[in-house]
């Protein structure tokens, strides 16, 4: 560390550093603790003469500060600001209307009273369980048990307008596919 | 003070996107009509336009610079030590947050002390309704963060520190040759640019600054050892 950089430093803290030479002693500084710690110590000593008695932040309280800094810009990708956002929200609400398009699927075909009924149900649902696998990992993106409730319930009630047949043949392949399901289907109707 | 993480790693640009709960609507100040900017702020300018361009090393020198003054604002604003570093550090995140929203009309220092008041208004008003909290009804981690937070600034070790801090400083410039105490006093007591304190001194501008230099360099000989006794 020489005398020139330091006296830099000095002028930089003083906002005097030529305009020229700021930038490439901002890349020092991002480089080099010691220069760093230099800065900090200008800084405070400053802080001192100007306020005997002041409360001075504590030893580390910067690096505490660019790590929550760190954090937080770790946590919002500034070039898509609202990515992890619309993600966030969008898993659930697009997992949902996967499961229910697989839903609305069968009861719409359930009405053609049609054998394969079963057979399509199965394959949209298990299309809809790969798309949703195939979705980020996430807490937020697992299907809440109130979501497949509310899925279940939906089924049950369009159900009503199936011919009994074809309802019990893609209600059954529909229910046994997905266990957790059929639970919420069951306690929905067991519900008052 | 020093900063220990590493400043190597930089991000991309940032993003504008104030902090939603007040204490950043749109409340940049406008000189109007005003003075024409100081060094300080011309240079503070410099490191806000970096940082907006995704330095971050130029927004960490940012926070070295006002740490202190920021810290003892929000200190006074919420009369207690322990709690200033949490709601000071709070500010300095909403500054990056807001720092797309900067457009430089006013100081960045009276931007961010604008942040830090409001930042610490919002923690009284959220005090006022809150009850009081118990260290016995607090988790393993808050109750491990609360311990750290007295280490740091409230123990009777920490004020001693700072107290000698200010005695060590002011010892050092006393002993300094009279040009450089001369130089330093102007510059850090009186806040004059080095062309005012040039004039003042009668002498080149150079010389200021180099006089500026070495009395910081000549107090920093005896604060660094003590800096870094207390970081052991």
């Amino acid at each position: 560390m020489t005398d020139r950089i330091r006296e830099q430093i000095s002028a930089l803290i003083d906002g005097e550093l030529p305009e020229d030479e700021v930038g490439l002693l901002v890349r020092r500084l991002e480089r080099d603790a010691q220069l760093r710690e230099t800065f900090g110590r200008y800084v405070l000593a400053g802080e001192a003469v100007r306020s005997p008695g002041g409360q001075l932040a504590s030893q580390g309280f910067v690096a505490r500060v660019c790590a929550a800094v760190e954090g937080d810009a770790a946590a919002v990708q500034p070039n898509d600001a609202d990515a992890p956002t619309r993600s966030r929200w969008n898993r659930p609400a697009l997992a949902t209307a996967i499961a229910a398009s697989a839903a609305i699927a069968a009861v719409l075909l359930v009405g053609r009273g049609s054998n394969q009924v079963g057979q399509i149900a199965q394959a949209t649902l298990e299309r809809a369980r790969d798309s949703f696998a195939s979705l980020p990992l996430g807490q937020a993106s697992s299907p809440t048990p109130a979501h497949s409730q509310r899925l279940a319930g939906y089924l049950v009630a369009h159900s009503q307008f199936a011919n009994t047949l074809g309802r019990r043949t893609a209600w059954s392949s529909v229910l046994a596919s997905d266990p957790g399901l059929a639970r919420a289907a069951y306690e929905s109707l067991e519900a008052p | 003070m020093t900063a220990t993480r590493s400043f190597g790693r930089r991000s991309q640009p940032m993003a504008n996107f104030p902090p939603s709960d007040g204490s950043m609507q749109a409340h940049e100040p406008r000189d109007e009509g005003a003075r024409p900017a100081s060094g300080v702020e011309q240079s503070d300018l410099e490191l806000v336009r970096r940082a907006q361009r995704g330095e971050r090393g130029a927004f960490d020198l940012l926070v070295l610079r006002y740490q202190h003054k920021v810290v003892k604002l929000v200190a006074r604003l919420l009369r207690d030590r322990t709690e200033a570093e949490d709601v000071a550090q709070e500010a300095f995140v909403k500054a990056y947050r807001a720092l797309g929203s900067f457009r430089g009309d006013s100081a960045f220092y009276t931007w961010l002390y604008r942040i830090a008041v409001n930042t610490a208004r919002n923690t009284l008003a959220s005090r006022q309704r809150r009850p009081l909290q118990y260290e016995a009804g607090l988790s393993e981690s808050e109750q491990s963060a609360v311990e750290s937070r007295m280490r740091h600034t409230d123990t009777p070790e920490a004020q001693a520190l700072s107290g000698e801090i200010h005695q060590t400083v002011n010892r050092a410039i006393g002993e300094l040759p009279e040009d450089l105490r001369t130089a330093i006093i102007l510059r850090e007591v009186e806040g004059l640019s080095y062309e005012e304190i040039a004039a003042a001194m009668d002498c080149p501008v150079g010389t200021v600054r180099s006089r500026i230099f070495r009395a910081r360099d000549a107090i920093d000989r005896i604060l660094a050892p003590l800096v870094d006794e207390s970081r052991e």
